[in-house]
């Protein structure tokens, strides 16, 4: 991290900072710049001095083999030849003399516009550069990258061996995100320095045009934080461009930031993917530290293979995670298959739906229902985060990793919510599936130990990586890890497959209504069949025997009489039972016609008919209130006359009849109940009482078809209510019909 | 005294009639009933054609048309009626065997003065029939105007 800065200082001042031009150099080489044209020397580090005891001002307008006439005999073959623009070639080791004796340096050519830069860099001693023990090293790291199956483990091979090669105290691989931010993926340290694993920065530290300056010079170091710059001399007024140097003076702030981290040392090698800076491998050490040219060009070519193993690797990473969410897709398409809901397959399943799109929690919401599952915001908010949705997103597919910022109210659940994910199943029934992810920072463990070098240094702390830290928790501040296009991918093919689901059902059931249709249509044909044609021939049997009986009754003997009478019953029971069949399966086809229906009247009008034809009875009726109900006034007719007949009926033992007939109010319901005081029934057989043809009593003892509790419960279930019997064997009933008050009451 | 008019009988069902005919005859009165066996049969007497071209008899009373006739149904019938100028005012009672709502809907729907499901028991028949009888021969007034219907 060789520029981070800290948000106290100007930021905007430190993204206009012409970190290219610094007009000086650090002191481990010395620079000399000439024209490319004749090879005159225009620039000059002031410590030629101090190293090669020559005056740089001296030297300037001077030609190359003029001015430096050691050098120029060693490189001028090399200069000639043309270094392209941004890079810095690492010419060989040359050996000057200087004011120490004899010395091996690096040289080092560039270019920077019209001038050819070079860098001699003395040969740091003890330190690795012979190709012997570099080529091992970069084959090692080769070898090692094939056993490094994931992305994870590629960046630990490279940080371990890049640390081997260079010996830094502590080598980290920082990776940048879509907005610049950097988290550390993976480091290799001794105990000298803390670890930085996980720890995340700000994109402000390290502004763009240090990231320009990275993509385009792969390699930078500073071998102590401490130094001294090193101004340039010069004529020309106009400065020079130090972008591709290795030499080139870095910004205070950046040095000062280093010193408050406790690295005095640092080099960073850029990881670029298709041109473009993926990330950084860092270097830190806790002493000022020298590394060769020829160790740092190793580096950099493990890097630029690293580099290309990061996109294999990606590529394959990319390619099982698609193949992961599609053996998860397959999963949930199985359940779903194997439920008649589709909701209920994912709602049994949520680990693999959250799975599916890499989130914490998910929510089903229908209009009627909502489900959440996980780590999602209360049922309230997610009910009202619906609204939002069906109000604002009606698009398949939304996604968002700062649901806070579009959605206010959504800033009070971040910590569940900052990220959401959501299909639109059905804009008809406006049906969601909503997935969400909390907020980074909550995510994010900083595996180091962040609170001691604040206390250690306390007063420096703004350029310190643990205010980075907290700057970017500021900057992410709602915000949630971004969904990524693979995740995106896979909910939109969840999505498909559910519309094709409902789409399926859909069709099924019109299918089914269909046949339904078809069927109630052939029943009806038959219904109208059996009226005309099954009912006359028991009206002839009735008819003619009643002729025979008219006619012929005084030649008929005791028993032919009793005959005829037998068969003019059974006919008659016959063409009743069939009247009633017709009459059960007609209502359960045709539509309701609702209308106000007076009740008080209907009961009385029942009454007084039923009361005319009870003979001599003693019937004592207690008619309670009854209120106005809007229902199909022929179907609820029926429903009283048939309690009231059977409450008459049943009751007909008793010296006196006793019948009530009453309503009350009951949760949304409106009750009505007819009592008697007659034979009642035993309560086990209540189911049987409202069964077609369900009989609990002798035909001698009273008359009926048996199905006149049947239609009362059909009837009263076509309006949506319920129907109830309560009674003891000898202590008479009571029949309840309940109907819902929105639908039937007036 | 105004002349009597006959009532036309219309019915397939050689059972059907004969206790039709036996409940008209019980209840007495004095109409001829002219009886036809099918639905064009009942067309050609209403509007004096084919076999009725040269009728003699004055237009009916009242018409107790089944609804389940060979050749052209009741409804087909009473909708031909309803629809002729010369025969709309000519009461129609349709006698049928079916309670079948769709039935008694299409009926009313087009014009007719009476719908009588038959009833099974022979009592209920007798007294529908010289109800049905009584109203529309004896009485012989123009139909009422139906406003429910």
């Amino acid at each position: 991290m060789n520029s981070q800065m800290p948000q106290e200082i100007d930021l905007t001042a430190c993204e206009r900072e012409p970190i290219h031009i610094p007009g000086s150099i650090q002191p481990h080489g010395v620079l000399f710049a000439m024209s490319r044209a004749d090879k005159m020397i225009t620039h000059a580090s002031a410590n030629a001095v101090s190293v090669f005891g020559i005056d740089p001002v001296s030297i300037l307008g001077k030609t190359f083999r003029e001015a430096l006439p050691e050098v120029a005999a060693q490189l001028d073959g090399d200069v000639a030849e043309q270094t392209p623009l941004g890079t810095a070639r690492y010419v060989r080791a040359i050996v000057l003399k200087t004011s120490m004796g004899e010395t091996a340096f690096d040289a080092v050519l560039s270019r920077s516009g019209s001038h050819v830069i070079i860098e001699l860099e003395a040969v740091p001693e003890d330190t690795v550069s012979s190709l012997d023990v570099l080529y091992p090293a970069l084959r090692r790291f080769v070898e090692e990258l094939h056993g490094a199956s994931t992305i994870g483990r590629l960046c630990q091979v490279a940080a371990e061996d890049v640390r081997r090669m260079t010996g830094f105290d502590r080598v980290l691989i920082y990776r940048f995100d879509e907005h610049w931010n950097g988290t550390v993926i993976a480091e290799d340290r001794n105990e000298a320095l803390p670890s930085y694993l996980d720890l995340r920065f700000p994109a402000s530290d390290i502004p763009a045009q240090a990231r320009e300056l990275y993509r385009r010079n792969r390699l930078r170091i500073i071998p102590d934080a401490n130094y001294t710059p090193v101004p340039i001399q010069s004529h020309d007024p106009a400065p020079l461009d130090l972008s591709d140097s290795v030499l080139r003076s870095v910004s205070p702030v950046h040095l000062e930031y280093m010193r408050n981290m406790g690295t005095p040392a640092s080099m960073s090698i850029s990881i670029l993917r298709d041109g473009a800076l993926w990330g950084l491998i860092s270097c830190h050490n806790s002493e000022p530290k020298r590394v060769s040219l020829p160790a740092r060009n190793a580096c950099d070519f493990l890097t630029q293979i690293f580099s290309l193993q990061l996109e294999a690797r990606e590529n394959t990473t990319l390619a099982e995670n698609r193949v992961r969410l599609g053996a998860i897709q397959a999963r949930l398409l199985a359940y779903m298959a194997g439920e008649s809901l589709f909701v209920d397959g994912l709602v049994n399943h949520p680990a693999d739906l959250m799975l599916l799109a890499g989130a914490q929690g998910v929510a089903i919401v229908t209009d009627e229902h909502c489900w959440c599952l996980g780590e999602t915001p209360g049922e309230d908010e997610v009910k009202a985060l619906y609204a939002w949705l069906s109000e604002h997103h009606q698009e398949d597919i939304f996604a968002t990793d700062r649901l806070g910022e579009l959605l206010p109210e959504a800033k009070a659940y971040a910590d569940k919510a900052s990220g959401l994910l959501s299909i639109s199943i059905s804009k008809m029934r406006s049906s969601y599936i909503l997935w969400f992810r909390p907020e980074m920072v909550q995510t994010v463990k900083w595996g180091g130990n962040p609170e001691k070098p604040v206390q250690e240094e306390a007063g420096t702390s703004r350029l310190h990586p643990r205010r980075s830290f907290e700057i970017w928790k500021e900057t992410v501040r709602g915000r949630s890890l971004r969904w990524d296009q693979s995740e995106i991918e896979a909910v939109k093919e969840l999505r498909n497959a559910i519309v094709g689901i409902v789409l399926r059902r859909a069709e099924e059931l019109a299918a089914l209504a269909e046949e339904l249709r078809r069927s109630n249509k052939e029943l009806e044909a038959f219904s109208y069949s059996v009226s005309h044609d099954l009912r006359a021939p028991f009206r002839h049997i009735v008819g003619y025997s009643e002729l025979l009986k008219k006619q012929e009754w005084s030649s008929l003997s005791e028993r032919g009489k009793r005959y005829i009478d037998t068969i003019i019953e059974s006919a008659y029971t016959a063409g009743t039972l069939v009247d009633n069949l017709l009459r059960f399966s007609q209502m359960g086809r045709t539509a309701l016609k609702p209308r106000s229906v007076k009740v008080s009247e209907l009961v009385e009008e029942i009454r007084g008919k039923l009361t005319e034809h009870a003979g001599g009875r003693r019937i004592e009726w207690f008619i309670g209130d009854l209120p106005t109900i809007v229902a199909d006034p022929v179907l609820i007719r029926l429903v009283f006359e048939n309690l009231l007949d059977n409450a008459v009926k049943y009751s007909r033992t008793r010296d006196t009849s006793r019948i009530e007939v009453g309503s009350y109010r009951d949760n949304g319901d409106i009750v009505f109940f007819v009592r008697d005081n007659g034979v009642g029934f035993d309560m086990k057989y209540v189911d049987k009482l409202f069964g077609v043809f369900q009989r609990l009593h002798r035909i001698e003892d009273f008359e009926g078809t048996g199905i006149g509790l049947a239609n009362v419960r059909r009837i009263v279930e076509r309006h949506g209510g319920r129907s109830w019997a309560e009674g003891q064997p000898d202590k008479g009933a009571t029949f309840s019909i309940a109907l819902p008050e929105s639908e039937g009451a007036a | 005294m105004p002349e009597l008019k006959p009532i036309l009988l219309v019915e397939d069902n050689p059972k059907d009639l004969e206790l039709t005919l036996a409940a008209l005859e019980q209840s007495q009165l004095a109409n001829e009933v002219v009886v036809v066996r099918d639905g064009e049969e009942a067309l050609d007497f209403l509007s004096r054609r084919g076999s009725h071209q040269n009728r003699n008899t004055s237009d009916p009373a009242v018409v107790l048309l089944d609804i389940k006739l060979p050749k052209i149904d009741g409804l087909e019938v009473l909708e031909k009626v309803k629809a002729d100028p010369h025969l709309r005012r000519t009461p129609v009672v349709m006698l049928t065997s079916s309670r079948e709502e769709s039935d008694l809907i299409r009926s009313y729907e087009l014009g007719v003065n009476a719908f009588v499901v038959k009833p099974v028991g022979f009592r209920e028949f007798f007294d529908a029939i010289q109800d049905l009888g009584v109203f529309w021969a004896i009485l012989n007034e123009l139909p009422p105007r139906r406003d429910d219907r």
